[in-house]
C-alpha cells in the first residue's frame, strides 16, 4: 500500500516497531544502523540462546520488512551521506534523547531545509519539551508516570508490568498513525513537518480512561489480581478453570448485565445455583451493591458459586460454552497454546519467514490486518548487520566500488 | 485563520461501539476527520455504562470512558433495523471514505450493510471491520471484550507474579493496542485508494493486530520452544528493577539502573555505603542474583520516603526513577500539563468534560479535540441536513417511522 514510499529508520531499541507497521503496510524502510549494529541486537532473547547481533530475537520481532545499512552519524562524512539519503526519503523515525540529532545537525530543522516535505518522527519517553523532557528512562519507568502501572497486580505486593516491555509499543503505534495522518496532508500541500510523540502520554490509552478518574471527580480505581477493586468492592474478572484460568466479562448494568444474566441462566441449569439467584436483577445488580441494598456478602456468594461453576470445567469447554450460548468467557493462554491456536490457523494468521542465512525458516506473527485489495507481505526478514550497504550506496547513491571501500576501512559504513 | 486539520477532507461512517473500535475513530476526528458516529437508540453503547463516571454518577453522558472515545465526533442514533434507516445508511455510504464497524460478526449482513452490499453503493469504499477474533474461524462468532481478548492472546498470562495466579493486564487491554492499528489500516488504504482508485475491506482482529506487541515473546516459543512466563517486575537484563513502596497509602516508586553507573548513583543518593562496597552487588548479574537483599534495602530506604521526593532525588543523578502515577497524581503532573494531556471541553448537558489530549504533536497541522462527544442523536438534524442534504419533509418522514428512536 505504502510501496511508492522511502523511510529512514534512524530509532534506536526504542523505536522500532514504528518502521516495522510502515514496512509491513509497503513502505520502503531502510534501517539506519551504527557501524557494528544497533544496540537492540544485543537484547535477548537469542535463537539457540546464541548471543549475536544477527541472532536477537527482540530484533527479529521488531524489524521485518526493512532493509539494513551502516553508517556513522557522528562523523562529518557520514553526515553527509545521511544528508543524500534524506534527499529522496519520504520519512524519517528517530527515538534518540530529545536534543541527540539537533546538536549533530540532524534535526528536524536541519533536514526540513534540505528537505522540506520530509516528515520527521521523533518517539521520546516524555516528549520533545517540558520539565522531565530529559528524564533517564526505562519500559518500566513509562509504565509508572503515564498511568497503567499502577492498575495492575496484586492487592498486597507492589504494581506489576507486562513481562514483555510494552511502552515504546504503545508510542510508535501512536507515531506511525501521526505520520501517516502528516503524509495525508502532505499529498495536497507538499509539505512536511515534526512529529513529537511521548511514550508517557501514549501508554495512558492502557489506563482504559481511568487517568481521568481525578479531572472527573470519580474514585480511583484499586488493583487485585485477576480483577479490578472499584469502591471497596472486589470484581474478579479472571477465574479458576479445573485446568487453569478463562477471563468472563462478569459484569452488570444495562449493557453487560444481560450477558451475566445469560450466563447465570446456565449456571442455574447446570444445578449450580437456585432460581432465586438465576433471577437477580443483573442489570442493577451492580448499583445495589454499590448503594447497599445488595448486601456485599451476596455478591461474595454468587462469586463463590460462580467458581464452582468455572472450577467444574476445563478452558476448552468454557471456550465452547462462550462460542456456542453466547458468554463472555475466553481461557486465559500460554504463548505455547496463542501459538498453537486453531483459531490463528485457521486464518492462516502465523507466517513462516525464511531466514537463508541460517537455512531455516520461522513462524512469525502474522499479518496485523487483512487487506482485501492490497495484502500485507513479508518481504523482507530482519535484515542483517549493513546487509543492503552495497544496493543503496552503490546502487542508489551511486558510490564507486572504491568509494565504498574507503568508507568501510574508515569506519563510516 | 483556523489551523488546517491533517486529515479535514476525511469523511468517515462510524458504526463502531465500545472502546476498540471508537478509539480509533477518535484519533482520526482528533487529525480532522469528520465522523459520523452512529449509535443505536435501542441497546446502549457498553461505553456509556462504564466508568470512571463524571462525578460518580451513572448516566448516559456521564461515562469518561465513552467522552474519552467519542469526543470529535458527530453523533446520530439510527435504529439499523428499521427499513428507514437503510436509505440513511446508503447515503452516508455514498458520502463516506470510509465505513468502520466493529460488531461480531455477520451482524453487518444481517442488516444488508456488509461489504459487498456497501461496494453497490460507493465502489471506492474502504470499510473496516474490527472484532475479537477475526471475521473467520472457529471463534469468528465469540462475543467479547477486550480483556477477553487479551486473555486468549496471551497477555493476562504473561502479567503477575512467578509464584502466584496470574494478576492479568489492567482492564480491556487489545482495546488499547489495536485502535492504533486500525487507525494505521485506514489511512494506508486511503492512500492506496488516492493512487489506485481502488477501495476495499479490511478484516481486522484485534487479538492478531496485539499479539504484534508480544513479538520476542512469540518468537522464543516459535524458535527455542520456550514458553515465556510472567516474572513480575523483573528484567532479564536491568537490576535493581522494581517497584518500591513510598510513604502514603498506595503509594510506590519505580526505580531502575541500568547499569554499573546508576548503580552507584543509586547507592549514593541512599547513601548507603554498605550496598555500594557489596561487591557481590558490582555487577547486573550479580545484582540479579541478589536482588531480593537488593530489593528489601531499597524498600526499607523509600518507605518513609516521597515518591515524587525520590524521582526528583534520582532522576538529577541521572537514576531512571518515576512515582508510580495513579490519576491525581498524573492529574498534577507538570510534564503532563506541559503536554496538554488533559483537555476541557464544554458538554452540552453536564456542563464540562475532561478528556485526553492527542497523543502526537504534528508541528505544522497539530491535531486538536475540537467537541465533546455526542449525546445520543445530537446531531441528527445536522448530519441528516447538512451532511446528506434532506428536506424537512424527507426529515420529518424519518422522524415518524421510528428509524430515529
Amino acid at each position: 500500500m505504502l510501496t511508492p514510499y522511502r523511510v529512514l529508520d534512524l530509532t534506536t531499541e526504542r523505536g522500532l516497531i514504528c518502521g516495522q507497521m510502515l514496512g509491513d503496510l509497503g513502505a520502503d524502510v531502510v534501517k539506519v544502523e551504527p557501524v557494528g549494529g544497533s544496540s537492540a541486537r544485543q537484547i535477548g532473547p537469542f535463537y539457540k540462546d546464541q548471543p549475536h547481533p544477527n541472532r536477537s530475537l527482540y530484533w527479529w520481532a521488531y524489524n521485518r520488512n526493512k532493509r539494513s545499512i551502516t553508517l556513522d552519524i557522528e562523523c562529518d562524512a557520514g553526515r553527509y551521506l545521511l544528508n543524500r539519503l534524506v534527499e529522496r526519503a519520504d520519512f524519517l523515525l528517530e527515538s534518540h534523547n530529545p536534543g541527540y540529532l539537533a546538536e549533530r545537525k540532524l534535526g528536524y530543522a536541519d533536514l526540513a531545509s534540505i528537505n522540506p516535505a520530509l516528515i520527521y518522527v521523533s518517539i521520546t519517553p516524555f516528549g520533545h519539551d517540558g520539565p522531565k523532557a530529559t528524564y533517564a528512562d526505562s519500559d518500566l519507568i513509562i509504565m509508572a508516570a503515564g498511568g497503567p502501572l499502577i492498575l495492575a497486580g496484586d492487592e498486597d505486593r507492589p504494581p506489576v508490568r507486562l513481562s514483555i516491555p510494552q511502552a515504546y509499543l504503545h508510542a510508535c503505534a501512536d507515531a506511525a498513525v501521526g505520520a501517516l495522518a502528516a503524509h495525508h496532508e502532505r499529498t495536497s500541500s507538499g509539505l512536511g513537518q515534526h512529529i513529537d510523540v511521548a511514550a508517557q502520554q501514549s501508554v495512558a490509552m492502557a489506563t482504559q480512561s481511568n487517568i481521568l478518574c481525578a479531572p472527573l471527580g470519580a474514585p480511583e480505581n484499586r488493583r487485585i489480581s485477576g480483577g479490578v477493586k472499584i469502591a471497596g468492592i472486589d470484581i474478579p474478572l479472571v477465574w479458576p478453570a479445573k485446568d487453569g484460568f478463562v477471563a468472563i466479562t462478569f459484569l452488570f448494568g444495562s449493557a453487560l448485565g444481560i450477558f451475566t444474566a445469560r450466563l447465570m441462566r446456565y449456571i442455574c441449569e447446570q444445578g449450580f445455583c437456585d432460581e432465586a439467584t438465576r433471577d437477580k436483577d443483573w442489570i442493577s445488580f451492580g448499583e445495589n451493591l454499590f448503594s447497599g441494598v445488595e448486601p456485599l456478602s451476596e455478591f461474595e456468594r454468587v462469586k463463590e458459586l460462580v467458581r464452582d461453576f468455572t472450577l467444574s470445567h476445563t478452558k476448552a469447554e468454557l471456550l465452547e460454552l462462550a462460542v456456542d450460548r453466547g458468554f463472555l468467557i475466553t481461557p486465559v493462554t500460554t504463548i505455547a497454546e496463542v501459538v498453537e491456536s486453531p483459531q490463528f490457523a485457521s486464518r492462516g494468521y502465523f507466517q513462516n519467514v525464511a531466514h537463508p542465512e541460517l537455512g531455516e525458516s520461522f513462524v512469525y506473527p502474522g499479518s496485523f490486518a487483512k487487506f482485501s485489495a492490497s495484502p500485507i507481505e513479508y518481504r523482507l526478514r530482519p535484515p542483517t548487520i549493513g546487509e543492503h550497504n552495497f544496493k543503496i550506496y552503490r546502487g542508489e547513491l551511486g558510490l564507486s566500488e572504491h568509494e565504498i571501500t574507503e568508507l568501510t576501512r574508515a569506519g563510516i559504513i | 485563520m483556523p489551523n488546517r486539520l491533517p486529515l479535514d477532507d476525511v469523511k468517515i461512517c462510524d458504526f463502531m461501539w465500545v472502546m476498540a473500535g471508537p478509539a480509533s475513530t477518535r484519533i482520526l476526528a482528533d487529525y480532522g476527520a469528520t465522523v459520523v458516529r452512529i449509535e443505536s437508540p435501542n441497546r446502549i453503547d457498553t461505553a456509556r455504562t462504564l466508568g470512571p463516571h463524571l462525578d460518580n454518577k451513572v448516566g448516559p453522558d456521564s461515562s469518561g470512558l465513552f467522552a474519552n472515545c467519542n469526543a470529535g465526533k458527530l453523533g446520530i442514533s439510527l435504529d439499523l433495523g428499521n427499513p428507514s434507516a437503510r436509505e440513511v445508511v446508503h447515503d452516508l455510504v455514498r458520502w463516506a471514505d470510509v465505513v468502520t464497524e466493529s460488531f461480531s460478526p455477520k451482524a453487518m449482513r444481517a442488516w444488508g450493510f456488509d461489504y459487498e452490499s456497501l461496494r453497490k453503493v460507493n465502489p471506492a469504499i474502504i470499510m473496516l471491520s474490527s472484532c475479537l477474533m477475526g471475521q473467520t474461524g472457529p471463534l469468528a462468532k465469540i462475543v467479547g471484550f477486550g480483556n477477553m481478548a487479551a486473555a486468549i492472546s496471551g497477555f493476562h498470562n504473561l502479567t503477575g507474579w512467578p509464584d502466584r495466579p496470574p494478576a492479568g493486564v489492567f482492564g480491556a487491554y487489545t482495546d488499547y493496542v489495536s485502535p492504533r492499528f486500525t487507525a494505521m489500516a485506514i489511512l494506508a488504504a486511503l492512500d492506496y485508494r488516492r493512487r489506485t482508485g481502488v477501495g476495499q475491506y479490511i478484516d481486522q482482529s484485534q487479538a492478531e493486530c496485539s499479539i504484534h506487541f508480544l513479538g520476542p515473546a512469540i518468537l522464543d516459543y516459535t524458535v527455542n520452544r520456550r514458553v515465556g512466563e510472567r516474572v513480575g517486575n523483573s528484567d532479564s537484563v536491568f537490576a535493581p528493577h522494581g517497584v518500591y513502596p513510598a510513604d502514603g497509602d498506595d503509594q510506590w516508586v519505580a526505580i531502575v539502573c541500568r547499569n554499573d553507573d546508576d548503580w552507584r548513583q543509586l547507592c549514593s543518593a541512599m547513601e548507603n555505603n554498605d550496598l555500594a562496597r557489596d561487591s557481590r552487588f558490582a555487577t547486573a548479574s550479580g545484582r540479579r542474583e541478589h536482588r531480593h537483599s537488593i530489593d528489601s534495602s531499597i524498600a526499607a530506604w523509600s518507605r518513609t520516603r516521597d515518591g515524587a521526593a525520590i524521582e526528583s532525588l534520582l532522576q538529577s543523578r541521572g537514576v531512571p526513577s518515576h512515582q508510580v502515577q495513579n490519576s491525581a497524581a498524573a492529574y498534577r503532573d507538570p510534564q503532563l500539563a506541559h503536554r496538554g494531556h488533559f483537555v476541557t471541553l464544554d458538554h452540552p448537558t453536564v456542563g464540562k468534560f475532561t478528556v485526553e489530549g492527542p497523543r502526537a504533536k504534528l508541528s505544522r497541522t497539530p491535531a486538536a479535540v475540537r467537541r465533546s462527544a455526542p449525546t445520543l442523536g445530537q446531531d441528527n438534524q445536522h448530519v441528516l441536513e447538512s451532511i446528506l442534504g434532506y428536506d424537512e419533509t424527507q426529515i420529518s418522514e424519518l422522524v415518524a417511522s421510528g428509524a430515529l428512536g
